[in-house]
């Protein structure tokens, strides 16, 4: 059991308790004998009963009072899903629309077809946590991975917002590695790269991205959004056009992403639908058994108090409402023949005359 | 029916402690208005905030360390309801690393977040402060929230002569603080190689001291070797202290006083909230409360006084003395 007090200053009033054990909520009445009342189970069993309905009143009450409540706690699940560091590029060319132009109302910027579909995928993906990076000049770490679903989604609209210059993919790449690097639990681990373009990776980045992709090997999906008239990913070069990662980037990305010996799909997207098909792809793709937190949340005990406190002041009043009046109840009721207990008195009194007088 | 018991106090105590045991069950929660915030949090990281000249826990810490450390201690004391949100600045203009996002629910990750910040983050080198904090402000004014920008207010390029350029927003929409960070006494701005290395300081040949790229000042002409054509700004050796870090607070100031924001010295006592809650746009929020705490305290005080009063008329109670008088 789970069981915590809000306030638990309360227990130091437990002693409170006592009191009904002692005393009794009925009144303290004078009777001159009870050498001629048998002894009577049922009335010493709805004496005690009444004392411990006391006693329950007031520890009921100060429980509900003491807020309490069965705690909450996460407890680990086995579901399916990942771990996926969103690599989100802001250059500005992510603000014009596939057709290369200024976005308009009728036709949406790149970034923002993405932050429609790439919320949508967050959202479906119960189990997974995130992680989120930018790069564009530089690479820069937004989120940590984390299981916050609201950090993510702002850190994924923000995207939108006007971008930086260049498309430093590399420092980008190693960037959302470390980031899976920092990360300690075993999990399956996916590298989302969102991009409207590629640059030239410099070897020394190269060496150093493959090993760190070594030392934590990772699933890497390349969403390319393709640009009209801009290069494909897997178009080879035209003629007269050299085949260089300098004239072509995003061939050379690709070939590069190829080489690094780890499960990678690249997509291209030249429209707001391809781009939806590629996010379903990766959703059916990413789904190994993963471990994850699932927060129960507390329950509060304190109503459920306050209804047991309820019940038994009830029958506390019900009691005391059924009280007589010895001393002055039988004569009260004596013209309307009312209770057993006068009559019982009527009794006594006369046989205590009848005795007194036979003295 | 006649009830003696009526006549008794400890029947109504014992009615008393049962309605207001009923009530603590049945009116628990009441609404009540409370303040929340939207602050969209923009950090200096141009190279002047790597200054070592304040302190972290006693240690001499670097100024950007302080003001993240600021950050996550201002998040920590925002009401929950408020949100947060997090850009950096340098060069000319705020970057959005994640929008406003509600701080109790994603504490940790927002928590987490800060610590990540760094000045290799910038894509250039510029600090044009004030464009930094105008477009920090149109940022927060979109996303309707308040704005703690925290700076050293170090304009590099200095301002040309003819001054601020005029503020386009509408001072007082967007409302929050500007944060002065560094120390009052002036230190050396640190130099770093293309790697991200520490070597060294600038000199004051190294930097900028005035503002060439404007019209020349109009004492220009008093000069030495001043020439119309050849040497609008004259020829002698200026000194401004621009290769000096020290905190600009009469600047930053100024941009407070045109912006509509209030400024703020990031000194000892690192959390902002306060500061803030005062200079913010509140947004009001309906949270439930519960107060059966109220009429259950009562409930039980009411209890305790009956079987108190049990325990008073058992010690007083007649029925003893004719006892011990038979």
């Amino acid at each position: 059991m789970n069981l915590a007090l809000t306030y638990p200053w309360v227990l130091a009033l437990i002693p409170l308790a006592l009191l009904p054990l002692t005393f009794a909520i009925q009144r303290r009445q004078g009777y001159p004998s009870l050498a001629g009342v048998e002894p009577d189970g049922l009335s010493r069993a709805v004496d005690i009963g009444l004392h411990l309905l006391g006693a329950l009143a007031i520890l009921s009450l100060l429980a509900a009072i003491g807020g309490l409540h069965l705690k909450g706690q996460t407890v680990e699940r086995v579901g399916e899903g990942s771990h996926v560091v969103l690599l989100l590029d802001r250059s500005s060319s992510m603000d014009e629309t596939f057709a290369g132009k200024q976005a308009t109302e009728t036709e949406a910027s790149k970034s923002s077809v993405a932050r429609e579909l790439m919320r949508e995928f967050i959202n479906r993906r119960d189990h997974d946590r995130f992680g989120v990076a930018a790069f564009s000049t530089m690479a820069m770490p937004v989120l940590p991975i984390t299981s916050h679903k609201d950090a993510v989604l702002g850190a994924v609209d923000a995207i939108t917002r006007p971008g930086l210059a260049y498309t430093n993919v590399g420092q980008g790449l190693a960037l959302a590695l470390s980031m899976h690097e920092a990360d300690p639990t075993a999990a399956s681990r996916a590298i989302l790269l969102v991009s409207d373009g590629a640059a030239v990776i410099d070897r020394r980045v190269q060496e150093r991205l493959r090993e760190q992709i070594a030392k934590r090997p990772v699933n890497l999906y390349w969403l390319y959004l393709r640009t009209a008239g801009a290069p494909g990913i897997f178009d080879p070069p035209r003629e007269g056009v050299p085949d260089t990662p300098q004239a072509m980037p995003e061939r050379h990305l690709n070939l590069f992403f190829q080489s690094l010996k780890v499960p990678y799909r690249a997509f291209e997207a030249e429209n707001p639908e391809a781009i939806a098909d590629a996010i379903e792809e990766i959703d059916k793709l990413e789904r190994n058994p993963i471990r994850y937190q699932e927060r129960i949340p507390e329950i509060d005990l304190s109503d459920l108090a306050y209804g047991i406190a309820a019940g038994t002041l009830l029958l506390l009043l019900l009691a005391k409402l059924a009280e007589v009046r010895l001393e002055t109840g039988g004569a009260l009721t004596r013209s309307k023949a009312g209770s057993t207990v006068a009559a019982a008195r009527q009794a006594t009194d006369n046989e205590t005359k009848r005795l007194k007088e036979a003295a | 029916m006649r009830l003696p018991a009526l006549k008794d106090p400890r029947t109504w105590l014992a009615a008393g402690a049962l309605l207001l045991t009923l009530l603590a069950i049945f009116v628990p929660r009441i609404m009540l208005q409370r303040d929340a915030y939207d602050v969209m949090f923009v950090v200096d990281i141009t190279t002047s905030m790597n200054t070592r000249d304040v302190k972290l826990a006693g240690e001499p810490a670097s100024r950007l360390d302080v003001a993240k450390a600021s950050i996550q201690d201002t998040l920590a004391q925002l009401p929950c309801g408020s949100k947060a949100g997090l850009g950096v600045f340098t060069e000319r203009r705020t970057f959005v690393l994640y929008e406003p996002v509600e701080v109790c629910a994603n504490f940790s990750a927002l928590h987490d977040s800060i610590p990540h910040i760094h000045w290799r983050m910038g894509w250039q080198g510029d600090s044009f402060v004030s464009k930094g904090l105008f477009s920090a402000l149109s940022i927060a004014h979109s996303d309707k929230a308040d704005l703690i920008f925290i700076t050293d207010g170090h304009e590099l390029p200095p301002l040309p002569y003819s001054g601020l350029e005029p503020y386009e927003g509408k001072p007082g929409d967007v409302g929050g603080l500007v944060v002065g960070i560094g120390s009052h006494t002036s230190s050396r701005l640190l130099k770093y190689d293309a790697d991200g290395r520490e070597i060294g300081v600038y000199s004051m040949q190294d930097i900028p001291q005035e503002n060439r790229a404007g019209p020349p000042p109009p004492d220009a002409e008093s000069r030495p070797g001043y020439h119309p054509k050849w040497a609008p700004f004259g020829n002698a050796i200026v000194n401004n202290k621009e290769h000096l870090a020290i905190v600009r607070e009469e600047y930053l100031k100024k941009l407070a006083g045109v912006t509509g924001l209030t400024y703020a010295y990031l000194g000892d006592d690192r959390s902002l909230a306060n500061e803030f809650t005062k200079a913010a746009h509140a947004r009001s929020l309906e949270r439930s409360v519960d107060v059966s705490i109220i009429p259950g305290s009562l409930a039980l005080a009411l209890l305790t006084l009956l079987y108190g009063i049990a325990a008073v008329s058992a010690f007083r109670s007649p029925i003893r003395s004719v006892h011990n008088s038979t």
